[in-house]
């Protein structure tokens, strides 16, 4: 049975990382090996009687996220459990889950590589050396950290509930000078939450934690201060 | 009650007048409030014999209408009358007057230096009594139309003029150690011409507005700041606190602005129902992904 904390963290997983699977599909090489395709591409874990999933739409190339199950996925990884989920995308157990698609390997194996991506980039201390990339992991930081929080807010974790059941209508927001779209804000209020993409701008955030370049991001994720 | 029962007959023997005055006169009776004004018009409207009941309570005015209208409007209120919640509205509309409302005695000091050197007429508000006191000095950079940033916030702006600057600071303080809700504060001392900039600003920066004055909320600061956001299409949540369209009743100027909710626990109450608003109907609350 999966404790509180197992759901905390699928939800994140489910709900935040998973989702960055577009970015990265769409902002990297990886582009080239969706190009033309379509399908609908799927992780799902099983929690008693509830199907934790987020799939994507892929039409001609262009993915759309779908936080839930598709009805008949053509690639899916299907977990048996949540503990085993989240162990797996902690890169604590290599143990593959049951995998769906072997008969649609042009969707299957870019699929995979940009899980594989995703899990390196974001389990990475290290500055990349071009531009592209660090531009990709911020913006992957910021969307994780105001859908992370929302996230939390909604499966009910107990500390992030109270602070946002206090909260009058507020917008925090991240964001990186001379990047206007590498951004995310999250506005609270009275108890809901939505994590959003992209810049702020009908008025002054209530707190906006605002970096000078790209760089800057890794002095508040890793010990690399630049 | 004996005497009060007219009935068409007495109408026909009688002058509405004569109606009038017996009626007061059999009231007056039992009411030792009731009393009597006329402007010379004793004979003529048939309150004379009211005179001749209650010499008392009868006041001749002679030939000075407005000047017993206004006796009569202070008799009414029983207690004090020197309520101006309504020059402000007067006095903006007036063309190429300066009108300024001052915070405290410093400010007042301020204003009439600067009045001195300003071209053209200028109306200085000022309260009876004393002031809260708001600021330690002079040197603070008064000027005519820029409105002064008391205390810094992002949440909501309270913009203020006169005895409801104080009030309004109060107010920030309490709302921010009590409920970390972060109040911008505008001492908005000169009404018109107003600082549409620093109006602007606020309406940029923090999307809610709460004005404060002990004046009518009809043409005054909240009015003139009415205007300026109205006109830059720019949408915001947004209160005026002071007289909402009623005449004041009597009290302690303390008192009063409890009453009408333009004390600290009345701005803050505002300010935190303001702050519950959802002023962005159209937001759904799913995650973006």
């Amino acid at each position: 049975m999966a404790t509180k904390d197992d759901r905390y963290a699928a939800a994140i997983f489910f709900n935040a990382v998973l989702p960055l699977v577009r970015e990265i599909a769409e902002r990297t090489p990886l582009k080239k090996a969706f190009a033309n395709k379509s399908g609908v591409l799927q992780i799902s874990a099983t929690d008693e009687d509830k199907m934790w999933a987020t799939h994507f739409v892929l039409e001609d190339g262009v993915f759309t996220t779908k936080l839930g199950a598709a009805t008949d996925p053509d690639v899916e990884l299907r977990f048996p459990n949540l503990a085993h989920f989240n162990a797996f995308f902690r890169g604590t157990t290599k143990k593959l889950p049951k995998i769906r698609g072997f008969t649609k390997l042009s969707l299957l194996v870019p699929f995979l590589r940009t899980l594989l991506k995703m899990q390196k980039l974001l389990g990475s201390d290290d500055i990349p050396a071009d531009e592209e990339t660090k531009e990709l992991m911020t913006r992957l930081y910021f969307y994780l950290l105001s859908s992370g929080i929302s996230q939390l807010n909604k499966q009910g974790h107990p500390a992030i509930v109270d602070w946002v059941k206090m909260s009058p209508n507020r917008i925090y927001a991240w964001s990186v000078d001379g990047h206007e779209d590498v951004a995310a804000h999250l506005r609270i209020q009275a108890g809901k939450s939505k994590a959003m993409r992209g810049p702020y701008t009908r008025s002054q955030p209530f707190f906006k934690m605002r970096f000078d370049r790209l760089t800057r991001r890794w002095r508040f994720c890793s010990e690399k201060a630049i | 009650m004996a005497g009060l029962s007219y009935t068409s007959i007495n109408q026909t023997r009688m002058a509405t007048g004569e109606v009038y005055c017996q009626t007061l006169i059999e009231l007056a009776k039992e009411n030792p409030r009731i009393v009597a004004l006329t402007a010379d018009l004793g004979k003529s409207s048939k309150i004379g014999e009211f005179m001749k009941q209650f010499p008392e309570r009868f006041y001749q005015f002679g030939i000075a209408e407005q000047n017993m209208m206004g006796a009569a409007a202070g008799m009414a209120k029983a207690g004090t009358t020197h309520h101006s919640t309504e020059d402000i509205a007067i006095m903006r509309s007036l063309a190429n007057l300066t009108v300024i409302v001052p915070a405290d005695g410093i400010e007042t000091a301020n204003a009439v230096e600067a009045a001195v050197e300003h071209e053209g007429p200028v109306y200085i508000r000022i309260n009876r009594g004393y002031d809260q006191q708001v600021y330690e000095t002079m040197d603070y950079g008064y000027e005519i139309g820029r409105a002064v940033t008391l205390h810094e916030g992002s949440d909501v702006t309270i913009i203020a003029c006169g005895s409801a600057v104080f009030q309004a600071l109060q107010a920030a303080r309490e709302l921010d150690a009590v409920y970390q809700i972060k109040a911008r504060v505008l001492d908005m001392h000169t009404i018109k011409p107003l600082d549409k900039a620093a109006v602007l600003k606020a309406v940029k920066d923090t999307r809610r507005i709460i004005t404060a004055e002990d004046h009518t909320v009809i043409g005054g600061l909240g009015g003139a700041v009415a205007e300026v956001i109205a006109e830059s299409g720019m949408a915001t949540a947004f209160r005026r606190l002071g007289l909402q369209d009623k005449f004041s009743p009597i009290g302690l100027h303390e008192d009063l602005m409890a009453h009408h909710g333009i004390d600290t626990n009345g701005i803050v109450n505002s300010v935190r129902e303001l702050m519950q608003l959802d002023f962005e109907e159209d937001l759904d609350w799913e995650d973006e992904v």
